[in-house]
């Protein structure tokens, strides 16, 4: 009999293949059977489909069936608890709607936006190659993405700098900082409307296959470098932008900037890497 | 009554019947006969746990249709997988809802009281017949089957101290604001249920 996750998996659709897992979009409870239920109408948010992101970290042939068994479980479990973990931490990010540890399943919420990466014009992750029947369009995307989402590129980086410091202060280290792990998507209705801040696009930090807790002024340090890296390398001219993260950060993460910053300089001097010497 | 076919879980436990009874004048009975019921023996017991084979929660600590489903699911998967913590798939629900591995508190804080008045029951099983399982729970619960409505049910208070939510940042920054806070709580218990099977 093939397994829960794997029937789930077959009639999902794949988003994407990485090297670690496969991600898929698709509905997870399906709609109801209301038949025989006499006048009641069917309620608004059971009617649509809700979308979940399927990330399904697939069977390594190359270990040992046991390794493997206790990786998957053990890389799944670490991802949900780092997203309960930001979660309470009101850092936004997606919330987690099913867990299969031992099929190395993870179902979180679907995000309907567009990745940091695509916004800012950094072109889609990974392959130019796609990009040939809309390589003219290139130029003329990010404004009218920024435009959808209502935002300019400085609040973009605000909302970055604010979600990081946010993460950090709970001690959460992402582990993979880079704009394509960034997504922007309009609020739902239901949260707007009563929002602090009126505007009505948010900022969510994604995949934390990478990420743990650490609460060493270094892991923080080293967090902020992958993403100084990252932005330079996927947005050119990107500085005066990312200057402005920094400085969101700096005044969010408030007492604790002073020594992270500090080591951020140092980090810079010598690279992701400490040194191993002596 | 809500009926919900799940094509990637094995044919005995591919369904799932969610509905809310409200005005439940029999809950003190009724708990006492779902005890009596684990442990009656011969034919006799397995009749009456048939007759109750529900998982009978307490409304007052279900957020919303996606927190009791994604309780369902979960025990599905574990009940799949052999790997049910308590005995049966409809006490593994409660368990599953309940954030510490404490079974006794589990069945205590989100199964029905004496004192309860609202009622969500769920029933996993083969494809079957709805009229007959609706049937089934009118005749176990003196109350009234209305829509799955569960938000005004809810005692956001009690679901906040049992999932120690008073102290996070994202309550707190929240303040009084009571729909967003709800908004919010709702997706901290459906995350936190999701995750429950690795939560440490």
């Amino acid at each position: 009999m093939p397994s829960t996750s794997l029937t789930l998996l077959a009639s999902a659709t794949l988003v994407k293949q990485g090297a670690e897992a496969k991600v898929y979009k698709s509905t997870l409870h399906p709609a109801p059977n209301l038949a025989s239920l006499a006048p009641d109408k069917v309620q608004t948010d059971a009617s649509q489909p809700v979308y979940v992101l399927l990330k399904h970290r697939f069977q390594k042939n190359y270990r040992h069936p046991t390794l493997n068994a206790s990786l998957t479980r053990s890389r799944v479990a670490g991802e949900a608890r780092a997203l309960m973990k930001c979660l309470r931490a009101g850092v936004n990010v997606p919330g987690i709607r099913m867990v299969d540890a031992a099929e190395g399943t993870l179902g979180i919420e679907w995000i309907e936006g567009e990745s940091v990466r695509v916004v800012l014009g950094g072109g889609e992750d990974g392959e130019e190659i796609q990009d040939d029947e809309q390589g003219a369009d290139a130029d003329i995307e990010p404004p009218d993405l920024l435009a959808v989402f209502n935002v300019n590129q400085n609040d973009v980086m605000v909302m970055i700098g604010t979600e990081i410091a946010k993460m950090h202060l709970a001690d959460i280290i992402h582990g993979d900082l880079t704009t394509s792990n960034m997504m922007l998507r309009r609020k739902r209705s239901l949260l707007s409307t009563t929002s602090a801040e009126n505007k009505e696009t948010e900022l969510l930090l994604i995949d934390f296959g990478l990420s743990y807790i650490s609460a060493l002024v270094e892991d923080k340090a080293v967090d902020l470098y992958v993403l100084e890296r990252a932005f330079a390398s996927t947005h050119p001219d990107s500085e005066p932008l990312f200057a402005l993260v920094m400085q969101t950060y700096a005044e969010k993460s408030g007492k604790d900037w002073k020594a992270v910053g500090r080591k951020l300089d140092e980090v810079r001097l010598r690279g992701r890497k400490r040194s191993m010497v002596g | 009554m809500e009926s919900y076919l799940y094509d990637e879980f094995p044919d005995n436990v591919c369904t799932v019947h969610i509905a809310l009874f409200v005005d439940v004048a029999n809950a003190a009975p009724l708990r006492a006969r779902l005890v009596r019921a684990s442990t009656l023996e011969g034919v006799e017991g397995d009749a009456e746990r048939e007759a109750v084979n529900f998982a009978f929660i307490d409304a007052k600590l279900v957020t919303s249709r996606l927190h009791v489903q994604t309780a369902l699911y979960q025990s599905i998967i574990a009940f799949t997988q052999s790997a049910l913590k308590t005995k049966t798939v409809h006490s593994e629900v409660l368990w599953s809802l309940n954030p510490t591995n404490n079974i006794t508190e589990a069945l205590r804080r989100f199964g029905i009281s004496d004192s309860s008045t609202a009622i969500v029951v769920a029933r996993v099983g083969p494809q079957s017949d709805r009229s007959v399982i609706e049937e089934q729970m009118r005749e176990v619960i003196q109350g009234r089957l209305v829509p799955l409505d569960l938000h005004n049910l809810t005692d956001w208070s009690a679901i906040k101290k049992y999932y120690k939510l008073n102290t996070d940042p994202v309550i707190v920054a929240q303040g009084q604001n009571l729909n967003r806070q709800r908004t919010t709580i709702d997706e901290l218990v459906t995350s936190f249920v999701a995750m429950k099977s690795v939560m440490s």
